[in-house]
């Protein structure tokens, strides 16, 4: 008798699809905190990062079949989600709110399982040490339009540097972080 | 219309969401009809989403947010004041209704309750869904396994399901752990369009607990916490079942 704990994500957004909760239930405690975690960093508010949780939830509930298993992984789709909401937030508001304090985010305590915790835990280790190696200039514009929600042209204006110099930046070292991710094998080769 | 070169020079500040929605529509006009560009940034997102793979502690609360939610666009009303899903265990508040629904009916998922009742239905799957028909041979002979050591279980409950002229039409084996099966049944094939569905009664109200296909053979499920059913029913429902029993009962045993 297969378990939901043991079904592929794919297979659990197949069961999502007829309408199992208990299936959407075992895809939030893989994937819930992972998508909690960045909108909280993004958005560094609880509140509202639990609204985008629901958000990414609902609508994979309601539209599973916006999940493509070729296009990539069921947590990269689920974050992108989470982190083009949090972004949305940011530039619906007309001034910034009063963040409040970064919490250091947690490492996985999901109440998933050890094999998934680790790898979790490796790929941030290797994230970090990807983005450590990248040149300053293209580390900080990716992480002011990645975990600030700025736009290239906004992070042009931070940087005091022309919009095409930022574009090539965010753009070099996204390709180098992805080298360097295929390389220690948290990232497949495309 | 945006080019290729363009496009391109922007699909990592796209997969960072760190373009404007102008832009984004142009890139995504582009990437849609350009394979290229539609593989490159399907990679740079899995960059992107590593970045945020940290994973925080969830609140608490979190999931019964997300459970309600779902119900309240099922039925327009708040659900009972307990969930318990799968392991997780929280106390719901009211939320704002939803404003999107999903346009189709739906089978499992009266989330508070369903969550008291169950939902593994690795066996049924086998008769509901042709895709897995090819499997059915080695699922039957694991599921008589499985069924024959229920039986010899110790505390093990069965449940004869009777028409209403008391024609018994199936008899389930629940175990102590929550775990159900159909030990043999009865009732008549179905057309194609029609399935069988489950229902486990809780303080008076039908949960889904799944569909048992048109010609029930093998079933399996769990009742994962809460209030145990005090009785099971079976109604025949359209193919995909429906949220709420939309016929009269064929079966019913008390459990």
């Amino acid at each position: 008798m297969q378990e939901f704990s043991e079904a592929s994500d794919a297979q659990l957004v197949t069961s999502i699809g007829r309408y199992s909760e208990v299936a959407l239930a075992e895809v939030y405690r893989r994937h819930g905190g992972a998508v909690y975690g960045l909108a909280r960093r993004v958005l560094n508010n609880a509140t509202e990062a639990e609204d985008v949780t629901q958000e990414v939830f609902l609508r994979l509930w309601n539209q599973p079949d916006r999940y493509d298993p070729v296009r990539g992984s069921l947590r990269s789709f689920l974050l992108a989600q989470s982190h083009a909401r949090a972004v949305d937030a940011i530039r619906s508001l007309n001034s910034r709110r009063v963040r409040e304090t970064n919490e250091a985010v947690k490492t996985a305590r999901a109440e998933y399982d050890m094999q998934h915790e680790v790898w979790d835990l490796t790929v941030t280790h290797h994230v970090a040490q990807a983005l450590g190696e990248l040149p300053e200039e293209e580390r900080r514009a990716i992480e002011l339009a990645y975990f600030e929600g700025h736009t290239y042209v906004q992070v042009a204006q931070i940087l005091n540097q022309p919009e095409g110099t930022v574009k090539s930046r965010i753009r070099n070292g996204m390709q180098r972080m992805r080298s360097v991710l295929v390389e220690a094998g948290v990232q497949e080769v495309e | 219309m945006m080019t290729h070169e363009e496009a391109s020079e922007l699909l990592a500040a796209l997969a960072l969401d760190a373009v404007d929605s102008a832009e984004r529509e142009q890139i995504e006009a582009h990437v849609a009809q350009c394979p290229r560009c539609q593989s490159e940034l399907d990679s740079l997102r899995e960059v992107a989403s590593a970045m945020g793979n940290s994973v925080a502690a969830l609140p608490e609360g979190l999931w019964s947010s997300i459970s309600t939610r779902i119900y309240e666009d099922q039925n327009g009303e708040t659900p009972p004041s307990e969930l318990i899903l799968g392991g997780l265990s929280e106390s719901t508040r009211s939320l704002r209704a939803m404003s999107s629904r999903r346009a189709r009916t739906l089978v499992s998922s009266f989330s508070a309750l369903a969550a008291a009742a169950i939902v593994v239905l690795a066996f049924s799957l086998a008769s509901a869904n042709g895709h897995v028909s090819r499997l059915n041979s080695a699922l039957n002979r694991s599921a008589n396994n499985v069924v024959q050591a229920a039986l010899l279980t110790p505390g093990r409950k069965l449940v004869n399901l009777k028409s209403s002229a008391q024609v018994e039409l199936a008899q389930f084996v629940l175990l102590p752990d929550g775990r159900g099966y159909l030990v043999k049944s009865n009732m008549p094939a179905l057309s194609s369009n029609e399935t069988y569905q489950l229902w486990g009664v809780i303080n008076g109200t039908p949960i889904s607990i799944g569909l048992m296909g048109d010609s029930p053979n093998q079933v399996g499920f769990t009742v994962s916490g809460g209030p145990t059913p005090s009785s099971l029913d079976v109604t025949v429902e359209p193919a995909g079942g429906t949220q709420m029993p939309t016929s009269p009962v064929v079966a019913s045993g008390a459990a």
